[in-house]
C-alpha cells in the first residue's frame, strides 16, 4: 500500500471519529462553534503529523490528545479562559426530549461544568469516550495515577450533586 | 472484606485483571453495599454517556469533513510543513506537477519580479489588486490587501480573486503570508505586513495559457517555486496554524 492510500484510509478515519471529537470539543468549550473550531484546528494539525502517528497507537485517544493541546493553546491566545465553560451558558439549546429527561441532561452538563478542569477531563475521557486509564493519561498527558485520582475525584463530586440513585435501595 | 472505593471504580471501568474481578463478582453477590456502590458507579457512567451522546446524531459540519479530506503531503498543500514540502517537492516536483501552473523557463524568468532587492517591480493589472507605493515597490490593492487581511489560509472563499496560501512571521519580526490571484490578473507573491500595508515581496505573473485556462483556480495553491523559495529564505520557524492565523488577525497582523 503507497504511503498516499495509507494516508486517505488514516484521513477517512479521521471523518469517522468527527463525530466524537465534537462531543470531547464540547465537554472543553461550552460554545458549539467555538468547539467546532478547536476540532478543525486539531484536525489540521493532526494531518500536518500524520507520521507522528504510530498505527499501533488508537487513532482517537492519540486526536484527543492533539485536540486538547490545540485547545489549550487556542484558549492561551483568546485569553477568555475563564468564560469558555460557564455552567450558567448551559441549556440553550432544548431539543423534543421529554422535560424529564432534558432535566437529567441539564443537571449532568450543570453538574460536569462545575468541576474543575482537569478532572472534567479524566471523567470525560473514561466516562464518556470510554478510554482506558492508560488511554486518558496519555492524553492529558499525566500518570496514571494522577489520572485515577482525578477521576475518582470528579466521581465523587458528579454523585454529590447529581444524587445518583443510591443501587437497589433507591 | 472491605473493598476500597477506588477498586469498585476500576472494577466499574473494567480496568481489573480477570481474578480480581471475580472477587469483585462474589462480593457483589454476597454483599449489598458492594453491589450498590457498583451500581452507583455505572449509573453515572450511564448518566454521563445519556447527557453528551445527542451530538453523535448531529450532522457534522462540512468544514470539518473538508478539513480532514484535505490532501496532505504535497508539496502544493495549503499549509505547509516546510521539511516535508522540501522532501517532497525534491522527490516528486515534475511527476508531481500539477499541469495547470504552466511555468516555462522562458515565461517564468519574464514574469517572476522580485520585489525591494530590484527596488522595482511593474503592474500591468488591476489596480485594486496591486499599488505602486510612494517608496517604489508594490502594495496590496485594496481587494488583495482585504484578502491578506482577513482570510484564513484555510478558507478559499468562492468567488474572490485572491485566494492566501500560507502565514509566517519572517526574520525581520513582519508576519508574510503567500497569495494567489485567479482571472484576468493571475499570479502568485509573498506579501508582508509593515505598517499599514502589505507589501509585496515577490510576485509570479502566470503566462496567458494558464491564466485563461479553466482550472486554474484549483491550481490556486500551487505556489512557484520562486515563492517557496523566498518563504523558505525569509521564514523564522515553522508556519502558523489556524490559531496562529486567528490570533495575528485580531492584532491586525501587527507585530510591534
Amino acid at each position: 500500500m503507497s504511503t498516499n492510500d495509507r494516508t486517505e484510509i488514516i484521513q477517512e478515519q479521521i471523518v469517522a471519529l468527527l463525530p466524537r471529537l465534537r462531543r470531547f470539543a464540547r465537554n472543553l468549550v461550552r460554545n458549539p462553534h467555538d468547539a467546532d473550531d478547536v476540532v478543525q484546528i486539531a484536525v489540521e494539525r493532526a494531518l500536518l503529523r500524520l507520521d507522528q502517528w504510530r498505527s499501533d497507537a488508537r487513532l482517537d485517544s492519540w486526536l484527543f490528545r492533539i485536540l486538547r493541546n490545540a485547545w489549550i493553546d487556542e484558549v492561551r491566545s483568546r485569553g477568555r479562559r475563564d468564560k469558555i465553560f460557564m455552567p450558567e451558558e448551559a441549556g440553550e439549546q432544548v431539543g423534543e426530549a421529554s422535560m424529564e429527561r432534558e432535566m437529567d441532561r441539564l443537571s449532568v452538563e450543570a453538574a460536569m461544568a462545575r468541576l474543575p478542569e482537569d478532572q472534567r477531563l479524566a471523567v470525560s475521557l473514561v466516562l464518556v469516550e470510554g478510554l482506558s486509564y492508560k488511554e486518558a493519561a496519555d492524553v492529558v498527558e499525566v500518570p496514571i495515577g494522577t489520572l485515577t485520582s482525578r477521576l475518582a475525584r470528579g466521581r465523587e463530586a458528579l454523585q454529590a450533586l447529581l444524587k445518583l440513585p443510591q443501587g437497589e435501595s433507591a | 472484606m472491605t473493598i476500597s472505593d477506588e477498586t469498585l471504580m476500576a472494577f466499574a471501568d473494567g480496568e481489573l485483571d480477570a481474578a480480581t474481578r471475580a472477587v469483585i463478582e462474589a462480593a457483589m453477590r454476597e454483599d449489598p453495599e458492594v453491589f450498590q456502590r457498583v451500581a452507583r458507579h455505572r449509573a453515572l457512567r450511564a448518566a454521563l454517556q445519556g447527557a453528551f451522546s445527542e451530538v453523535l446524531n448531529e450532522p457534522v459540519p462540512e468544514r470539518l469533513i473538508a478539513a480532514a479530506r484535505r490532501p496532505v503531503a504535497t508539496p502544493a498543500s495549503n499549509v505547509v510543513d516546510l521539511a516535508q514540502a522540501r522532501g517532497a517537492a525534491a522527490r516528486e516536483a515534475p511527476r508531481n506537477a500539477r499541469p495547470s501552473w504552466r511555468w516555462q523557463p522562458g515565461a517564468m524568468a519574464a514574469s517572476l519580479l522580485m520585489g525591494l532587492g530590484l527596488g522595482y517591480l511593474a503592474w500591468h493589472g488591476s489596480p485594486t489588486v496591486l499599488q505602486s507605493s510612494s517608496s517604489g515597490g508594490l502594495v496590496a490593492g485594496r481587494t488583495l490587501a482585504e484578502a491578506l487581511s482577513t482570510q484564513l489560509s484555510a478558507d478559499r472563499p468562492a468567488g474572490t480573486v485572491a485566494a492566501v496560501g500560507m502565514s509566517f512571521r519572517s526574520k525581520s519580526g513582519d508576519y508574510c503570508r503567500t497569495f494567489s490571484l485567479s482571472g484576468t490578473d493571475a499570479g502568485a507573491g509573498l506579501a508582508c505586513r509593515e505598517g499599514d500595508s502589505w507589501k509585496i515581496k515577490v510576485l509570479a505573473q502566470a503566462p496567458h495559457a494558464a491564466a485563461s485556462s479553466s482550472n486554474y483556480r484549483t491550481a490556486g495553491s500551487e505556489e512557484p517555486a520562486a515563492i517557496r523559495a523566498a518563504v523558505e529564505q525569509s521564514i523564522d520557524g515553522q508556519p502558523l496554524d489556524r490559531a496562529g492565523e486567528i490570533a495575528a488577525r485580531r492584532e491586525g497582523w501587527a507585530t510591534r
